[in-house]
């Protein structure tokens, strides 16, 4: 009876997903209520979670509660500790949600919201959760090995050196983009940039609030610190008034760039305790904190999705980043529908800390869904914007003219009326000079997350949750910027290491200062050249941090599918295989393109090409930019290529039995740990 | 009622390990020592150390 029960409530689960996306994908010429999108979403996570989760961790890892994890066996009350799954689940999600999976859907927005809605719900279920979820697992058999170390392990050399370097040039990418993202947030704004210059005396507040006046207590300091945040939030509103302080913090594009590359160059070198984990601790807060506010938002206030299923940048003429549809919405959004990323938290902390096998599918594949519907709240902030206003708020100046007359005027030709007055009239009830040419993704977000949150409580309070939403975005994507550096600085100097001793030495603090220097200096001149750029920087920076995650994501699946082979599990191959085939198809179109089309707004050498005719310093720079751009896409690849080869041969060998078939995992002990494994 | 505590004292539970609260716990039982400031920053700087030589999630 009771099984008859499960299998008629997962027959409604399928009615109402089918129902949902029905609505979703069909609908045309007409408002749509986001409710659709949000059960389309949890409905088909749930059927994936239940069924393909389940098949993947009962048929093809054969999970063993009976087998002690390296959590139990390695026990040492810091990193080893068998958790609660709930609570591991929560710090694993809080550890894979960062600004991608906000700011990807935002900017993929530009196709319509239907491509990127239907990418994060397939790509999540059949992509990034079994992605996370076989590398949780094997990292978990391995000993809390991490992605370098079982790719060198399980393919070879050549795969382990290939990834190590991978991770370094995409941490590069990764630290410009998300600076960039922040630049054009805070550019020309004195309130935000306010704010977020408020929130570093806070974190040393912070800092030596729990290391020496009351130490240990860091939720008690936490709490201290977000009000004095909020308080922050306010200040910045009385400074944007102030005659005397507002031109103090209105900052352009290349003082802000300075200042970030400073703040990541210092907060890589400082103490930790007094810079960068305050802040951590802060921004983890806030980010589940807002997340949460932001489901609570759309399910109360049930807003209309304003832009159409598609738009006619679906054929590659978009203003925020050129390409069609195939591939660049599937580059564009990484995080929220897989991301390489992942795979380094799946083999980081969270398989030490795992008490029971089971716990695996919620942690890993679970998480990763969690993440999607993170991406599809942040698809519909950016929906529930008129799309003139999406358009004029994320369009750079050099495709739509450098004034608001000319910007309203190319974006209604487009069919997205929009005017100057209307526009004029939005920055002003949220506090801004301006919105036009805010390129990046997170004004329009916080437009988006405003809007939604000031349903409830009204327009006079749109001010204080836009500035909210910039802050929460500004927060922790520079907490990405500071962690990143010091472990950029930290992989340089293993690599270093092998040189010359002392420079592999980390507490050696002229090697610290240098690899810093050097590291900083990498993003920060992606950084500086993204802000220069006539065209807003994020179309070129986003697609080549996508391309970059993705082919991480491949090079984790590659790992993740000799894994399976290993395993005798030869007949599961397509579980990783089709992922990882279609990454590859994806990402390598999506460089091929950005290498070689011969669109000047979609490849690199053919923008170069098309400014060789100008004879100006400042296109002789955009030149060398350009081909730069297509030199760091073409590295991508060779290794993307190098270590697909390399897992092919090590694949096609132990298929043909000519290839010893030596599994790493640590040996079978068995758990001697209570039924909830805690 | 009993369920809401129980998914109170969860949520409660993750604050604490997201904050380290319960791994510092952890620390003092497994050694045998008391709480004390000198106590609290050496496990905070073994623990930051190996936290801050991993990559952040983007």
């Amino acid at each position: 009876m009771k099984r008859t029960i499960g299998w008629l409530l997962w027959a409604a689960v399928s009615a109402v997903a089918a129902v949902a996306l029905g609505a979703v994908a069909l609908r045309r010429g007409e408002a749509i209520d986001s409710m659709w999108v949000v059960l389309a979403g949890a409905c088909t996570f749930a059927l994936g979670f239940r069924f393909y989760g389940k098949f993947i961790a009962a048929r093809v890892m054969a999970l063993d509660d009976t087998r002690a994890t390296p959590a139990e066996r390695l026990r040492n009350g810091l990193d080893f500790e068998p958790t609660n799954k709930w609570i591991l689940f929560g710090q694993h999600f809080a550890a894979i949600a960062g600004p991608g999976p906000l700011v990807g859907p935002v900017l993929a927005a530009q196709f319509g919201y239907l491509p990127g809605t239907l990418w994060i719900i397939a790509g999540a279920v059949l992509g990034g959760a079994v992605q996370d979820f076989t590398i949780l697992f094997a990292s978990m058999r391995r000993d809390g090995k991490s992605l370098g170390e079982m790719a060198h392990e399980e393919i070879g050399r050549l795969g382990g050196f290939t990834a190590l370097v991978t991770v370094l040039l995409i941490l590069i990418i990764l630290q410009a983009t998300v600076a960039l993202v922040v630049v054009n947030a805070l550019k020309g704004s004195p309130w935000g940039t306010f704010t977020i210059a408020a929130t570093m005396p806070i974190a040393v507040f912070m800092g030596l609030y729990m290391r020496y006046l009351r130490p240990g207590k860091v939720l008690e300091c936490s709490l201290i610190g977000f009000a004095l945040v909020v308080a922050a939030i306010f200040g910045g509103q009385a400074v944007s008034q102030s005659a005397a302080l507002a031109p103090v913090f209105t900052l352009t594009g290349t003082g802000l760039a300075v200042a970030i590359i400073v703040y990541g160059f210092v907060g890589s070198t400082l103490p930790v305790w007094l810079l960068l984990a305050p802040r951590g601790y802060l921004s983890t807060f806030v980010k589940l904190g807002v997340i949460f506010l932001l489901a609570a938002g759309i399910l109360a206030v049930r807003p209309q999705l304003q832009l159409p299923a598609f738009t006619r940048f679906t054929d590659g003429t978009g203003p925020i980043f050129g390409g069609k549809v195939f591939p660049f919405c599937f580059i564009t959004i990484a995080c929220g529908a897989i991301s390489g990323f992942h795979s380094l938290i799946s083999s980081g902390t969270t398989p030490k800390m795992i008490a029971r096998e089971s716990h695996a599918l919620p942690i890993g594949y679970g998480s990763m869904l969690l993440e999607g519907f993170v991406a599809l709240m942040a698809m519909i902030a950016a929906s529930v914007m008129q799309p003139g206003v999406y358009f004029a708020v994320n369009s750079p100046a050099g495709v739509v003219g450098a004034t608001p007359a000319a910007a309203v005027a190319t974006i209604s030709s487009w069919g997205f009326p929009v005017t100057a007055a209307g526009m004029e009239s939005l920055a002003r009830a949220v506090g801004e000079r301006t919105l036009f040419f805010r390129t990046g993704g997170a004004p329009s977000l916080a437009l988006g997350m405003a809007h939604i949150f000031a349903g409830a409580g009204g327009r006079a309070v749109l001010g204080f949750w836009y500035h909210f939403a910039i802050m929460f975005e500004a927060l922790f994507i520079l907490t990405l910027i500071d962690a990143g550096t010091r472990v950029g600085r930290f992989m340089l100097q293993d690599m270093l290491g092998h040189v010359a001793k002392p420079l592999g030495r980390t507490s050696w603090m002229p090697g610290a200062i240098g690899t810093s220097a050097a590291i900083v200096a990498a993003w920060g001149y992606f950084l500086y050249q993204g802000v220069r750029d006539p065209l807003g920087g994020i179309n070129t920076l986003w697609p080549l941090f996508g391309i970059s995650n993705q082919l991480l994501a491949a090079v984790a699946l590659c790992v993740a599918t000799t894994v399976l082979i290993k395993m005798h599990r030869a007949r599961y191959l397509w579980i990783t295989g089709i992922p990882l085939a279609w990454l590859v198809v994806v990402t390598f179109a999506a460089g091929w393109q950005k290498i070689f089309s011969p669109l000047p707004h979609v490849g690199f050498l053919a923008h170069a090409a098309a400014l060789q005719a100008a004879q100006s310093a400042e296109a002789g720079r955009l030149i060398f930019n350009d081909r730069l751009d297509a030199v760091v896409c073409g590295v991508f690849l060779v290794l993307v290529a190098t270590i697909l080869l390399d897992s092919v041969r090590v694949w096609a060998g132990i298929l043909r039995g000519t290839r010893p078939t030596r599994l790493n995992e640590a040996p079978y002990v068995r758990t001697e740990l209570g039924p909830e494994g805690v | 009622m009993s369920r809401l505590k129980k998914l109170g004292a969860l949520l409660v539970a993750l604050l604490r390990e997201l904050a380290d609260e319960s791994a510092y716990r952890r620390h003092l039982a497994a050694r045998g020592r008391a709480h004390s400031a000198a106590e609290w920053r050496r496990f905070n700087d073994e623990r930051l150390r190996a936290r801050y030589t991993q990559a952040k999630c983007c």
